[in-house]
């Protein structure tokens, strides 16, 4: 396959993560939405390592897949610590940033 | 030839399995079934584009590690379950108009420009090659991104923690 | 022609300046009032003592072009000579008049250290400040050798009017008369100033030797709109010699003290007027529209003057109407082309005016009342103050051998010779009518019965004594003028016939005050329309007063109204809208995260979009 169409495919998922990040009330979905958009880039990052020979690009991906864990993990626990003070996680909810 | 079916079968898993952990209004549904639908159509991917170790790392961490925490965080948090679309996403053409521009945008870039020979498959082992630039030009990376996990987890436990 | 000195010139400026530059800026002087009086008076005698020595030095040049009589120096410099000079032009026009100033502020000054007897010694010294600030600016104004300095003594000249006249300044009458004279004068000064910025425009000079040249070659000639120029520059003189229609002022000067209304409303600044277009002569020669104009005006102001004197009952108001006529004289004469005329009745009223201001200052002191209603019969008591109140009243009336007679003669043949024959006629009425109230004063003062309760003690010295010289000048004056050299060419009937108008005058007078064989309700009612108008000061006063109070102040009222709607609403406006705009633009904050990457994304789009342009 050409190299085009792996770059297609990491853009539409891209662009449903996005959607998802969005439109998603729950914070647990926001994050599913971030999920999603990682993996596509990650799928960028391979096919560019295979198609030009380069393996930072793998290097790269597995650093970013490290990352997205982590990521995930803390991410998580903020969520679960909201919602023992707030008894919600409805993003609509959580506006004390509010001007 | 075999290489074109599998990729297009992929393809239509791994979107499919993407539209489902965006639109599903069951969140349970969300993050067990089309989540790792989606990250296992990725991993095969990867061992499509040549990498069967990263294939290996996506199946472990991804569809193992993170939709176990999510499973995890679903549980002790409440409200997963949703009538329709529309009690659980909210400005869903809004959000959709963005998204299809986004896309769209990025397709600019990708349709114009030529398309460049494939070059063969590398040789020799990729483990090899892979843990050499690790320690070798990415060894600070690999340093920082140790001291990264190690501040994730304290944070994570900290977040975590009992109320006193 | 014969030129002075100018060192003496600076010398003659310099001495009041110094005087007043002493008493103003040591506070300890000016409070301790009689030591400001003595240098104040020593100055003046100074400077009369250069003055006199200046004139009678002047070096006679007979033969050889004229030569320029100023001496000037650069004092704003510019490309291709300097714009502007200062100095002193010292010519046979100048040093008689320099003479007629420092002398009747000397005196006038001896005079108020008496008149103001009990006023405190700051005020007093207050008051000899403003006398040497005066006297140094009208100097300035009679030596200035251009058209800017003139002009920028002209200016001190009024300010000094203004602190003299309201020097009583908690008294609101004073106070409200001494604005009125500025803003009257200064309608006349942009006239002014107009004028001579607009001749520098055209010529590229003040200087009045530089002028006369360019007048003489025929080259100011050519510039067009000269007669706007010229009559502009009257405008001034019209305001400050108390011209038809900017007299309104000069009777409600009258507020300030008597020895000021001597010095500068009759002998000194408003003759400031008369001697800038005998200054500026050859300049208006060129423009002889302008010249019948100020001939008409002039002898239509001396008739108009002479009416409300005959109805007035303050006695400095008669005196007030009297210079506002006097000058109408000085003027038509110049307008009729004579200004040697001119200068001459400005000399000779100079010194009988003063004498008879300083003569009412002495009757006011005697009745404390200016009333003359309230006065008569103070010739027994005063004999000596009464013969030189005489005097100064048949100078005034034109009577011979007295010098009103003869300088009066060369304006009457002026006129005539001019060919302006109404003019003459209304001249010759105001002569009958000064006769009149002039006499009228004196029977109603001097003569009759005592109405009035008279002091019972005498006449300080300094006002006697003052008033005793100046009666004694104006005598030796007048012989000097009928056995000096007679010029002009005036009919023979002429002499005659203005002795038979002050004649008749007189008598009206004598027959109406003296022997009441006329009622003088009778004479009103004979001239009803005009005593009617006379008494009302026939409504410019209050047109004036409605003028300003509708024009000025609802041109302040709209101009305000402009500022606090237009231009503060304009910033109020900004500034709501600047607040109302933050209340707006607040609502983006919604504090949803998605909300932001909402915003994240639009700005991801944008880049890609703007990358795509670019690429």
């Amino acid at each position: 396959m050409p190299l085009q169409a792996y770059l297609i495919l990491a853009a539409l998922v891209f662009a449903i993560g996005l959607f998802g990040v969005l439109t998603r009330r729950n914070a647990v979905g926001i994050l599913l939405g971030i999920e999603l958009m990682l993996n596509a880039v990650n799928i960028n990052l391979v096919a560019f390592a295979r198609f030009r020979a380069d393996i930072g690009g793998l290097v790269f991906t597995m650093l970013t897949i490290a990352i997205t864990v982590a990521e995930v993990a803390v991410g998580l626990a903020i969520v679960i610590a909201i919602f023992r003070v707030r008894r919600t996680i409805e993003a609509d909810h959580l506006d004390l940033l509010r001007g | 030839m075999a290489e074109t079916v599998g990729f297009w079968v992929m393809a239509v898993v791994l979107v499919g399995g993407s539209l489902g952990v965006v639109l599903s209004p069951n969140l349970f549904h969300a993050a067990v079934l089309y989540l790792p639908a989606a990250l296992v159509a990725t991993g095969a991917i990867f061992w499509l584009l040549e990498s069967p170790f990263l294939f290996g790392v996506q199946l472990l961490l991804y569809a193992g590690g993170v939709v176990t925490i999510v499973v995890f965080a679903i549980m002790l948090t409440e409200r997963l379950v949703g009538e329709s679309i529309r009690q659980s996403s909210r400005y869903v053409f809004n959000g959709a108009v963005l998204a299809a521009a986004v896309f769209v945008g990025l397709l600019g870039f990708v349709v114009q420009r030529a398309v460049p020979p494939a070059p063969p498959a590398p040789a020799g082992e990729q483990m090899v090659a892979l843990g050499r630039a690790l320690v070798g030009p990415f060894g600070a990376a690999l340093q920082l991104l140790a001291v990264l996990l190690v501040v994730a987890l304290l944070g994570a436990l900290y977040f975590a923690r009992a109320e006193d | 022609m014969r030129t002075g000195s100018p060192a003496l010139a600076l010398l003659v400026l310099a001495l009041p300046a110094a005087s007043f530059l002493v008493i103003g800026l040591l506070p300890p002087l000016r409070r301790a009032g009689r030591v400001a009086a003595a240098v104040s008076v020593a100055a003046m005698g100074g400077a009369l003592t250069a003055a006199v020595i200046m004139w009678q030095a002047a070096r006679a040049i007979l033969d050889g072009p004229p030569r320029n009589p100023s001496a000037t120096w650069s004092w704003i410099p510019a490309d291709g000579g300097p714009m502007a000079t200062v100095g002193v032009m010292v010519d046979e026009l100048a040093m008689p008049m320099c003479v007629l100033v420092t002398f009747i502020s000397f005196v006038v000054q001896v005079y108020s250290y008496a008149y103001l007897h009990d006023e405190a010694p700051p005020a007093l010294g207050r008051y000899y400040a403003y006398q040497s600030l005066f006297a140094f600016s009208m100097l300035g104004l009679v030596l200035a050798p251009g058209f800017l300095q003139m002009f920028i003594f002209w200016e001190l000249v009024g300010v000094c009017s203004y602190l003299l006249i309201g020097f009583w300044y908690d008294r609101p009458s004073a106070a409200r008369a001494a604005v009125k004279a500025f803003w009257i004068t200064k309608l006349g000064d942009l006239g002014f100033v107009a004028g001579i910025v607009m001749l520098w425009a055209a010529t590229g000079t003040f200087d009045f030797w530089t002028l006369f040249g360019l007048a003489d070659t025929g080259v100011l000639a050519a510039v067009p709109g000269l007669s706007t120029i010229m009559f502009l520059i009257y405008l001034g003189a019209v305001g400050k010699s108390a011209q038809f229609p900017l007299h309104v002022w000069l009777p409600d000067a009258m507020e300030g003290p008597t020895p000021v209304s001597a010095l500068i409303h009759a002998a000194t600044m408003v003759t400031a007027g008369v001697y800038m277009v005998a200054r500026a002569f050859p300049l208006f020669a060129l423009t002889p529209d302008v010249l019948s104009l100020i001939a008409w005006v002039g002898a239509f102001t001396a008739l108009l003057a002479a009416t409300m004197a005959c109805v007035e009952s303050d006695i400095k108001r008669v005196l007030a109407y009297s210079t506002v006529s006097q000058l109408g004289y000085m003027m038509a004469a110049a307008g009729a082309g004579d200004y040697h005329a001119s200068v001459g009745h400005l000399l000779t009223h100079g010194v009988f005016k003063a004498l008879l201001f300083l003569g009412a200052g002495v009757i006011i002191h005697v009745f404390h009342t200016n009333d003359m209603f309230r006065m008569g019969g103070l010739f027994a008591r005063l004999p000596w103050t009464g013969v030189a109140f005489l005097v100064g009243t048949l100078a005034l009336a034109g009577i011979p051998p007295f010098p009103g007679f003869f300088s009066k003669e060369t304006i009457l043949a002026a006129v005539l010779n001019g060919g302006f024959k109404l003019p003459f006629v209304m001249l010759a009425l105001t002569s009958l009518l000064t006769a009149f109230y002039m006499f009228r004063a004196v029977f109603l003062v001097f003569f009759g019965r005592a109405h009035g309760h008279a002091e019972a003690h005498g006449v300080p010295l300094a006002m006697d004594g003052v008033c005793r010289l100046l009666a004694a000048v104006t005598v030796i004056y007048g012989l000097v003028l009928a056995f000096g050299a007679h010029h002009g060419e005036a009919p023979a009937w002429l002499p005659w016939v203005s002795m038979l108008v002050a004649g008749a005058g007189i008598a009206l007078a004598w027959a109406t005050y003296q022997r009441e064989a006329i009622a003088p309700s009778r004479l009103s009612a004979a001239l009803a329309p005009i005593d009617y108008l006379a008494r009302r000061r026939y409504g410019l006063d209050a047109l004036y007063a409605g003028l300003y109070r509708i024009v000025l102040l609802g041109v302040s009222r709209a101009v305000g109204w402009v500022d606090r709607y237009l231009v503060d609403g304009v910033l109020n406006v900004l500034s709501a809208a600047a607040l109302r705009a933050g209340d707006g633009l607040r609502r983006l904050q919604t504090g949803q995260p998605q909300d932001y990457v909402y915003g994240v994304a639009v700005g991801v789009l944008l880049l890609l979009v703007w990358a795509h342009l670019t690429s």
